[in-house]
């Protein structure tokens, strides 16, 4: 094990990455120097700055470290690498808590306009795509890295694979969150949802998806462990759909390799199909089968208890792949789409109710005869709240996907209040019980700093949901009745902005709910900063009933 | 070159009509395993992975 080196070496890995970095500096300067418009031209600096510091960290972080990189194992137990997961797990809740501040701001504007300001940067348009995309590639994004990264070391008992791969994978994700939430305030976008980013961005992600997808695969294939863990298959899932999405969706001609402006390859209603084929398999692969995978870690971690049922976990997450791919045209309902392909996508999205419900089965069912831990355990409350969630969100797109439902809900507030039933309480929610967990493991804590600031980000969020879907719901539907009304002589009832001024008050009760929901990852955020710096508070003093303090287990 | 185009209709025209009956077969292959009884013991094994960690 102990070899004694004689010279001490830059790894090809280092190497490399400061010769990479040094080019890219090199062209974000030429990029900078002949950039056609402003925002493109910023973000060449913020390149060229990111770039020099990546080729400073990298050489100094040589200089610093010892003859030998980290060793695979340590007494012949695995050496995992943390790193990388703090850093992930720590900026999730700082972009969690952005995110949810921009979404009560635009909820905000909504209710009340002059919060827009009158200034471009501050408008809903601008906003909107920036709160969407902090709430689920920033905050999500950055969960789904950190826990991915810690359940596949564990679940396979060996340290993650590469060296600086896993720190390219994580800096390198946030470097492009940061290039795509700046650009959307600048104005940069390809006006496609939750495809917002432009082509140099879209080429930064896919170089840093791709180290993603091989650092996940190479621990995978040097697994000690012979199994592959179900919740793997389902991190693996997401990695590969993503890319492979990422790409469908976002062959573009830039008008300038100068300019951030670029045009699709496609137009028309292809452009619509393949954009929704995205669109909604993003919620599939990343904001399900990410999230899925999590679930099928961190609730059997928790409740010290395997998973209900293994094969059901097999049979659902291979029903979830074979049908989720065809579920998007019911986004396009009642449009130039042909009416076939509309079909298809609602029939498919029907049978994903099955699949899906297997997974929230599975996911309540691990609790069967240990539901006093409900109870007892704040975390584990969140985390099978949330899959209550899932399994009612999931129930309702279906639904929402039938022709004739759609027809009344398509373009109100009820595709907001389903997505955010789905959104706040199942991945929200599955994240913060995964932090709460995550947390005090990779810093070696014993516990949480306080479980009854658990308990109350858990109440004050689920009332802040209550208040935001059920909000959604009845202006959702009052403003589908309303567009559809007509008098006894054949004309609307109701001009278009009579509708607008009905939604008021309920605008009002969302942004409330949205208040609610900050307060409560506000508390998390404190609760976990606290965790880090002094540990389990309630150690000295244990609550009635609790754990006994003496006698932990030796490992 | 017409040799190749007949090979690539040939493979195209039989993806096309039979990826239904494809999929749905190795889809029914995976419920076979999932579900196969000798398969019992090692998905138990299984589920315990993440409870057995160091």
């Amino acid at each position: 094990m102990n070899q004694v080196q004689s010279t001490k070496w830059m790894s090809h890995g280092e190497a490399g990455l400061a010769i990479f970095f040094s080019a890219t500096a090199f062209l974000c300067l030429i990029a900078a120097a002949k950039a056609l418009d402003t925002a493109f031209a910023f973000h060449a600096m913020l390149g060229l700055a990111v770039s020099l510091w990546a080729v400073f960290a990298i050489i100094n972080r040589y200089f610093d470290r010892p003859f030998a990189l980290p060793p695979q194992e340590i007494n012949g137990r695995p050496n995992y690498n943390l790193g990388p997961i703090k850093f992930a797990a720590a900026i999730s809740v700082f972009w969690g808590i952005a995110g949810f501040t921009v979404g009560l701001l635009i909820a905000s504007q909504l209710a009340w306009p002059a919060l827009n300001f009158d200034l471009p940067w501050t408008s809903f348009g601008r906003l909107r795509p920036l709160h969407t995309s902090a709430v689920i590639f920033a905050f999500g994004g950055n969960v789904l890295i950190a826990t991915s990264f810690y359940v596949v070391q564990k679940t396979c008992r060996v340290r993650l694979a590469g060296d600086l791969a896993p720190w390219f994978v994580v800096l390198g994700y946030n470097f492009f969150i940061l290039i795509a939430g700046t650009g959307y305030l600048l104005g940069v976008t390809q006006s496609k949802e939750y495809a917002e980013p432009e082509w140099y961005a879209d080429l930064w992600l896919t170089i840093v998806w791709v180290t993603y997808l091989l650092v996940f695969l190479v621990t995978l294939i040097k697994r000690k462990e012979p199994h592959i863990y179900v919740a793997n298959w389902f991190y693996l899932a997401f990695i590969v759909t993503i890319a492979v999405l990422h790409l469908g969706n976002n062959p573009a001609l830039p008008v300038s390799v100068f300019g951030s402006k670029s045009y699709v390859v496609w137009g028309g209603v292809q452009d619509a199909m393949f954009q929704w084929w995205y669109g909604h398999n993003a919620v599939g692969f990343f904001l399900t089968a990410g999230f899925l995978a999590i679930m099928y870690y961190f609730i059997p971690k928790r409740a010290e208890r395997p998973v209900y049922s293994y094969r059901l976990s097999i049979i659902h997450f291979w029903a979830i792949i074979f049908l989720y791919i065809w579920a998007g045209p019911h986004h396009l309902h009642y449009t130039a789409l042909p009416d076939w392909a509309q079909t298809l996508g609602m029939t498919f999205s029907i049978m994903l109710w099955m699949p899906s419900w297997g997974g929230m089965i599975n996911g309540l069912m691990t609790l069967s005869g240990a539901w006093d831990k409900l109870r007892t355990d704040p975390v584990l409350r969140m985390l099978v709240v949330s899959v209550a969630f899932y399994g009612m969100a999931t129930f309702e797109g279906p639904l929402m996907s039938i022709k004739v439902v759609n027809s009344l809900s398509h373009y109100t507030d009820w595709t907001i209040g389903h997505v955010h039933s789905g959104a706040l309480g199942w991945v929200g929610f599955v994240s913060f019980g995964a932090l709460y967990c995550l947390i005090p493991w990779i810093w070696n804590r014993k516990g949480l700093y306080s479980l009854k600031l658990v308990n109350w980000h858990f109440w004050v969020a689920t009332i802040g949901i209550v208040l935001y879907i059920s909000a959604m719901w009845v202006s959702g539907i009052l403003q589908g009745l309303m567009w559809r009304a007509y008098t006894s002589l054949g004309f609307l009832e109701y001009s278009f902005i009579e509708s607008v001024e009905a939604m008021h008050p309920f605008y009002i009760i969302r942004a409330t709910g949205g208040a609610l929901y900050l307060i409560g990852a506000l508390i998390m955020a404190y609760n976990l900063w606290m965790t880090v710096r002094v540990g389990d508070a309630e150690e000295v003093a244990p609550m009635s009933g609790s754990r006994p303090v003496a006698l932990q287990p030796a490992e | 070159m017409r040799a190749i185009l007949t090979v690539q209709n040939f493979v195209s025209d039989f993806v096309v009509t039979a990826w239904t009956p494809i999929f749905v077969g190795i889809f029914l292959a995976i419920v076979a395993y999932a579900l196969w009884p000798r398969n019992q013991a090692a998905f138990d094994e299984a589920s315990r992975l993440p409870l057995r960690e160091e």
